[in-house]
């Protein structure tokens, strides 16, 4: 009788939780509703296939410097070869012939990351654009396996075309091909396979981002001083190409000296700990360099708690919200954007073409400059 | 078996009380950790200032709060693997009742019962429930993982008054923390030092804490003895929820915007290293408060030295993971040696 109290009491209990976890996920848009979505400008930009890349190239190409747009127009002018040797297997041709609805998915290589989000709303807003059955789907941690085994059940479900990111460069490069070798088209955004026969990628030039990003930063030091590089992941294909660009940047700057490069780790406490660290055994330094979204906030929350505005001068990665407050407050003084929801937007996009039978081509996402000057632009809906 | 340092009888002659001190585990990490101070003060001059010895203090604030919940949890003879989640979980969800208008009063309750109620499902489990709390926790770890994911819907949580958090609230919350008391002390190490304090008086100076130390020891003699076994364990798991959860919110009042996919990833094993450092065994029945300090400031004391130094990110892994192996072996070795 006691014994089955205690279960009648526990299983209250766990109702109670999960009514708990229920009440606040069912809350939960609200805070969503209130973050900055400067991807409402893609969105916004997006109502047509033409008008998205058109609109959206505006700010980039102010953004970038002539050497950021020569690749861009040189893959644009030269279809991947890959693609004319392509063909798409019978029961999608037929589909396709047929007038049939194509099952599309988009596969992240980590669906619970700070990016996942924006990925998602583009994929969302081609499937509206094009009137078209597709889905961001992927592993909930950078697992490449369980890309893998989740890739291989979609096309026993019939998956028509796949648009894939992997978490590092190359990671499914023979899935993809395998992919490609049964008829299913298969193009990369966000993080490329250049070693596989992928049809086409949407996506940011990495190291070339991180080359802008040195030069942003050097420039408004004035030419010189200390710089330390912070990362998530050192190890890490889109670390090391980033970092390859930035430090090809700052070699253009002989008194910018770069003191050492900061492996923070992902774990937002331990972020904050390694660059306090850093800081410490680098008094000298004026410069932060983040390579990506998430050590770049850290890092201004350091310098604004330590007095350091205006002498240390940071600059990182994406449209986080507590970038852009930071840069509002006048303490972080640049983020690079690369248009996220655009290269799922844009991988759509080109999964629709070749399953059309059109050349498909690179699609450069570009880069755009956020500080105080056009912060307004990504912080509409505040 | 009960463990020998806490059950020391207090009337021994000076000499067994000098013999126990160096027999002690708590002493061998010590000497550990103060070889490791005298080497990196020379090795870095910026070691040994006071600004660098508070950020390591606050830098290992929240592992030492969470170790101190997984010493209980180990000396019951199970284990936690879902720490990391429940930070994740209470403190995103308590950023979001901060975010929706709440007072930082209940807003702080709801989220440390939710750690609670977390840790009561995990002991509930690992004994009325027959199941082995490695594998409940790692289920759990998925669960509450995957509930911050669905709550937030994958969005970072940012804390503050854009996001529609009321000024004052926002800034009590902040407080905890960020704050300094006296302009020098970070909330967050004296949070760590009150619960250390709580919980070695809890562990050390209650029946409750010579019930964990019995139970962990064996639970059959334990059982055999009137301890209600299953109970003890419950308590063990819903301290350590209750810990998990209030790591998790001073987290988020510290760096106001956290993210469920990234927040408190792989906290469990450095919770556990840190313990097990400390002197706490896997087995059962051993580990000190004052142990898990030391294994916590060794962890914290490394990643602090070989970042002031410029040691290369991979080395500092490697090392930290050697240090690890080396403190355990040693001691295993030694004690094998003493024939304890």
């Amino acid at each position: 009788m006691v014994k089955q109290h205690k279960i009648l009491l526990t299983f209250t209990l766990f109702l109670i939780v999960a009514l708990l976890l229920a009440g606040c996920g069912s809350s939960a848009p609200a805070p969503a509703e209130t973050q900055p979505e400067p991807e409402t400008k893609t969105e916004e930009a997006a109502p047509t296939e033409e008008a998205a890349p058109a609109e959206e190239a505006a700010p980039t190409e102010e953004a970038m410097p002539t050497e950021e747009a020569a690749p861009t127009e040189e893959a644009a002018a030269e279809p991947d070869a890959a693609a004319s040797g392509f063909t798409l297997n019978e029961r999608i041709a037929e589909k396709v012939a047929n007038g049939e609805p194509l099952m599309l998915r988009v596969s992240y290589h980590d669906v619970s990351n700070e990016f996942a989000p924006f990925i998602k709303k583009g994929v969302e807003q081609a499937a509206g654009d094009f009137d078209v059955d597709v889905e961001m789907v992927g592993p909930v941690s950078p697992d490449a396996d369980a890309q893998i085994a989740e890739l291989e059940n979609l096309v026993e479900a019939g998956v028509d075309g796949l648009a894939i990111s992997s978490v590092s460069s190359d990671a499914l490069a023979p899935i993809i091909d395998r992919l490609l070798a049964e008829g299913i088209p298969v193009v990369t955004y966000n993080t490329d396979n250049p070693e596989s026969n992928r049809l086409a990628f949407a996506g940011q030039d990495l190291e070339q981002s991180g080359y802008e990003a040195a030069k942003v930063l050097a420039d408004l030091m004035n030419g010189e001083g200390d710089v330390i590089i912070t990362t998530l992941d050192a190890a890490a294909q889109w670390s090391i190409d980033r970092e390859t660009g930035a430090r090809r940047g700052f070699d253009e700057y002989p008194d910018i000296n770069v003191l050492q490069t900061v492996n923070t780790g992902t774990e937002p406490q331990e972020i904050y700990g390694s660059i306090e660290n850093a800081m410490l055994a680098n008094p000298t330094v004026s410069g932060i360099l983040s390579l990506e979204c998430c050590s770049v906030s850290p890092a201004g929350e350091y310098v604004k708690r330590n007095g350091l505005t205006g002498d240390v001068t940071v600059v990182g990665f994406d449209e986080l919200p507590q970038t852009l407050q930071l840069i509002d407050e006048g303490v972080i003084a640049a983020s690079l954007s690369q248009a996220p929801e655009r290269q799922s937007y844009e991988a759509v996009r080109l999964l629709l073409d070749a399953l059309n039978g059109q050349p498909v081509s690179d699609v450069d996402t570009g880069i755009a400059i956020i500080d105080q000057s056009n912060l307004s632009d990504y912080m509409q809906g505040n | 078996m009960v463990k020998d340092v806490q059950m020391t009888p207090t009337t021994s002659p000076i000499s067994e009380k000098i013999k126990n001190l160096f027999l002690a585990r708590e002493t061998g990490v010590l000497v550990a950790l103060i070889v490791m101070a005298i080497f990196l003060s020379l090795a870095t001059p910026a070691f040994l200032s006071v600004r660098n010895l508070l950020n390591v203090g606050r830098q290992v604030s929240l592992l030492g709060i969470m170790s101190v919940g997984m010493t209980y949890v180990l000396i019951s003879r199970e284990v936690d693997l879902s720490v990391g989640s429940i930070y994740a979980l209470v403190g995103l969800i308590t950023g979001m009742l901060i975010v929706m208008g709440w007072g930082l009063v209940p807003a702080l309750l709801i989220g440390l019962l939710i750690g609670a109620m977390v840790g009561f499902i995990n002991g509930w489990l690992s004994t009325y429930g027959s199941l082995p709390s490695f594998i409940t926790t790692l289920g759990m770890m998925s669960v509450a993982r995957g509930a911050a994911l669905l709550i937030t819907n994958g969005e970072p949580v940012t804390v503050n008054e854009i996001q529609g958090a009321d000024p004052q609230t926002l800034s009590q919350f902040y407080y905890l923390g960020q704050g300094r008391v006296f302009d020098l002390i970070p909330m967050q190490l004296l949070f760590f030092v009150i619960v250390a304090i709580l919980g070695w008086i809890l562990l050390s100076k209650t029946v409750f804490g010579f019930k964990i130390y019995a139970v962990g020891g064996s639970d059959k003699a334990a059982r055999v003895s009137g301890i209600k076994v299953y109970n003890i364990k419950i308590w063990a798991f819903v301290i350590m929820g209750f810990l998990s959860g209030l790591a998790g919110i001073l987290s988020i009042a510290f760096l106001p915007s956290g993210q469920a996919g990234r927040t408190g990833v792989g906290l469990e094993l450095d919770v556990i290293a840190a313990t097990i450092v400390g002197g706490a065994s896997l087995a059962g029945g051993e580990g000190t408060i004052l142990g898990t300090i030391l294994g916590v400031l060794i962890i914290g004391v490394l990643r602090n030295g070989l970042i002031l130094m410029g040691i290369s990110a991979f080395w500092q892994e490697t090392m930290i993971g050697a240090v690890i192996i080396l403190a355990v072996g040693v001691d295993k070795w030694t004690r094998s040696r003493r024939g304890l």
